[in-house]
């Protein structure tokens, strides 16, 4: 044996002494995150917000009480994160045991010191320059389970990260980015499995829906949104164009243990508005999907705009709730649609319980009693151009909601714009924009507003509203305490009394909460409220 | 010095390498500029590849307004980067598929719709145009650093707007006003009104630039009220106050009017 091998030796045994003592004096480390935390969502005690929507029912909906109508105008913030990127946030952090869990613009990512906004680890992956990602270089969270954390990246691949590290534990590519697939989605992870969707439904992609094992990131099935030959649905698509037809799933999806289904939203088919190349429905874009965690098989779906022609994809977020509606119990999805209706369908079977518009809707009449929209002429869109009232960006987006199960109320960010839409026939060139039109403003488009919509989810009916300026992208947040956080496109967080829409408190954020939505946890006996906006994540609380 | 043959070799190559690379580099002008085969062959392109994000009439639909990109000082030959490679870290992407005369023909139909070249033959006196907007425009308008703030910069008005667009605002006054022209009346709870135009504006709070050029912020619930005014301070220059030879030079001079280079020459 070597002289430098014995000196190595000796090294290691000061090493494991040093080892030995740090652990003698420190507390163990926390138990790794279980499926039955997560199942558990928010908890009374609020140490923890581990997936995209707080539950699996994304209703953002906390326990917490700490922040009240009356205390809400005396939060400070604790401090402010700078992501020093170019890009906004589009995310909700994850919380456990005093740290933030951050994805941000680029596919930077983040764990940050809860107590202090400091960064503990920082991870950054090198984009390929050629990246043709739509719409946005964004990311909308992450995923936890176990010792890792997942995120989807711009060029289309799932990542595991080491909790503690912000190392690479797997990386799997789902499908060739050149060809226009790229990924924005938080993964919703049930079981052992990481599900997540692509983005590219202007590039002529054709959508799925995947999940993966956590521990290994084997693929354990593939569900496409747009069926191949032989399967059902593959019909309602002409000729070849069921290859390009887009139907993304770029927003989270719910999770319902109880029935084991993932509802997802589809986006829109393509090309987005010269669609003779797609005669038929074109299932199951612009659909509600109810998927088996275990094997992907689709149980139902409801398509909420058969054959749509305006981009208006269904990705908006599902929200989750029972109820009793008519005197009868009922499990039931929410959803906001783009298209300019609020529908609450039955979630075992996806029948349409109501469906009603929550903004100003010139395509379609009303929604028919097979499900199906009655559709009014003049809203197709050709080289003359058809106005028509949802505008491109629609009456909701992916923004998420909130609903109060206390007072049974859905809460929606909802614009108000019109536009006429045109279209052409497109050429398709793998991995180019694919969409066969445009929009323009409408006249007189400068009344457009927006305003924050609270809806009874039995009828469809408004209860109340808070209008805005201009049209809010912001998401929600309510609390058990009869709080609503919202914030409008110039910048101001806003909280609002959730059973009457006053305003009772504001602050200038100095960016809008561009689909962003707070979140709020308990950190050394305080409730805290995070804020992502523009580049910046702000932590408040009450004063101590 | 001894020069060697090797050394003259580098040179050699150098002086190759650098006039190739020179030819690579676009011109600085569009060289399609005005060419009606291009401009329609651009309105194909624009609408395959720009309009979805930029709006059919390219006023911005999820992407920003690129009317008036020109009126802003970019140049055609930084446009024409822009197309080609995008602009990092935002969703504007590279096309690297797009050849460069389809650049070029995108950005002549760009520019018809920035301001459509005059059909008429110029007519009108620039001097005399020159001397009517001192008179009648310069107490709100600015041009090349000089006149009021109230009012647009008329700098580049020449590039950025249509000469038939320009005779329409001065005959009609405004129909519509631009982001941060819109005029505004504040009432102070005691003191006469506040006049201005809005530089910005949220549901709590308005910025203003009053009518003497102080720019100043009002919070909205200080105010007995804060009222968007219909009528604009540009005054309509009807026949009897503007006759229609003096319009010729003034918009005449007003077209010649291409930007504004404020560096200074030490």
């Amino acid at each position: 044996m070597h002289a430098r091998t014995l000196r190595f030796l000796g090294l290691g045994l000061v090493l494991s002494a040093g080892a030995a003592a740090l652990t003698a004096q420190q507390t163990p480390p926390p138990p790794l995150v279980t499926a039955q935390e997560i199942l558990d969502g928010l908890t009374p005690d609020g140490s923890r917000w581990l997936t995209f929507g707080g539950n699996y029912s994304n209703q953002r909906h906390s326990p917490l009480t700490q922040i009240t109508p009356a205390n809400v105008n005396r939060l400070v913030p604790q401090w402010t994160f700078q992501t020093g990127t170019l890009g906004n946030f589009e995310t909700t952090s994850l919380f456990r045991d005093n740290v933030l869990y951050v994805t941000g613009p680029q596919n930077v990512a983040w764990a940050l010191d809860a107590r202090t906004g400091r960064q503990i680890w920082r991870y950054r992956r090198e984009l390929p320059p050629n990246l043709t990602a739509c719409c946005g270089l964004v990311n909308r969270g992450f995923g936890v389970l176990g010792d890792k954390l997942f995120m989807v990246t711009l060029d289309a691949h799932l990542l595991a990260l080491d909790k503690n590290t912000g190392a690479v534990a797997w990386d799997v590519a789902m499908q060739d980015y050149k060809t226009g697939y790229a990924s924005t989605i938080a993964p919703v992870v049930a079981k052992n499995k990481v599900i997540v969707g692509v983005a590219g439904g202007e590039f002529g992609i054709r959508g799925f829906i995947d999940a993966y094992d956590a521990q290994t990131g084997k693929r354990e099935w593939r569900f496409y949104t747009i069926p191949g030959p032989g399967e059902p649905g593959h019909e309602t698509w002409a000729g070849d164009s069921w290859k390009i037809g887009g139907s993304g799933v770029w927003v989270t999806g719910a999770y319902d243990p109880e029935q084991n289904l993932v509802f997802y939203g589809t986006g829109n088919p393509g090309p987005d508005y010269h669609s003779e190349s797609r005669e038929g429905d074109n299932l199951y874009s612009t659909s509600l999907v109810a998927l088996d965690v275990d094997t992907g098989k689709l149980r139902w779906h409801y398509q909420f705009t058969p054959h749509d022609v305006h981009d208006w994809d269904s990705t908006e977020v599902p929200v989750l709730a029972d109820m009793t509606i008519a005197g009868q119990p009922r499990k039931v999805v929410m959803f906001a649609n783009r298209n300019g209706f609020y529908y609450t369908l039955d979630r075992t079977t996806g029948k349409v319980i109501a469906a009603k518009p929550f903004v100003t809707t010139t395509w379609a009449k009303e929604i028919g009693r097979d499900g199906r929209p009655i559709e009014l002429p003049g809203h197709t869109p050709d080289e003359k151009g058809a106005p028509t009232c949802p505008d491109i960006t629609g009456g909701t987006n992916f923004w998420p909601p909130t609903f109060d199960p206390a007072t049974r109320t859905f809460f929606v960010n909802a614009r108000e714009a019109c536009m006429t839409f045109y279209a052409w026939k497109p050429e398709y060139r793998a991995g180019d924009r694919f969409t066969g039109g445009a929009g323009q403003r409408a006249q007189g488009s400068e009344q457009v507003y927006g305003a924050l919509r609270a809806i009874d989810p039995a009828t469809g009916d408004r209860k109340w509203e808070f209008r805005y300026l201009t049209p809010s992208t912001a998401g929600l947040l309510t609390t058990a305490s009869g709080l609503i956080f919202s914030g409008d496109a110039e910048g101001n967080l806003l909280a609002l009394d959730s059973r009457e829409g006053k305003l009772l408190w504001r602050y200038q954020m100095g960016a809008a909460m561009h689909g962003t939505s707070p979140t709020t946890y308990m950190l050394d006996g305080r409730q805290h409220l995070l804020v992502p906006a523009g580049t910046t994540l702000t932590a408040w609380a009450l004063p101590q | 010095m001894r020069i060697t043959h090797s050394m003259l070799t580098v040179a050699m190559v150098c002086m190759v390498g650098g006039s190739l690379f020179a030819a690579q580099d676009p011109p600085a002008k569009n060289p399609l500029e005005g060419n009606s085969d291009a401009i329609r062959g651009g309105m194909g392109l624009y609408r395959a590849r720009c309009a979805d994000c930029h709006g059919m009439d390219a006023r911005g639909v999820r992407a920003p307004d690129i009317t008036q990109v020109w009126a802003s000082g970019r140049t055609d030959a930084g446009l024409f980067k822009t197309i080609k490679e995008g602009v990092a870290g935002t969703e504007m992407p590279a096309n690297p598929r797009v050849q460069d005369a389809e650049a070029w023909q995108i950005l002549a139909y760009l520019r018809t719709m920035a301001a459509p070249a005059p059909t008429d033959p110029p007519r009108g006196n620039a001097l005399n145009g020159e001397r009517i907007f001192r008179a009648n425009c310069a107490g709100c308008h600015r041009v090349k650093g000089v006149g009021g703030r109230l009012g647009p910069d008329l700098s580049r008005i020449g590039v950025a707007r249509s000469r038939e667009a320009v005779l329409l605002r001065i005959r009609r006054g405004t129909e519509g006003f631009g982001a941060g022209f819109e005029p505004v009346t504040l009432t102070p709870p005691s003191g006469p009104p506040i006049q201005g135009v809005k530089k910005n504006e949220d549901l709590f709070s308005v910025q203003i630039m009053d009518t003497r050029e102080r720019i100043q912020g009002y919070e909205k619930d200080k105010m007995k009220s804060v009222k968007d005014d219909t009528k604009s301070a540009m005054p309509v220059f009807g026949a009897d106050r503007l006759s229609d030879g003096d319009l010729d030079d003034l918009l005449r001079y007003l077209q010649t009017l291409r930007g504004f280079d404020p560096a200074v020459v030490p």
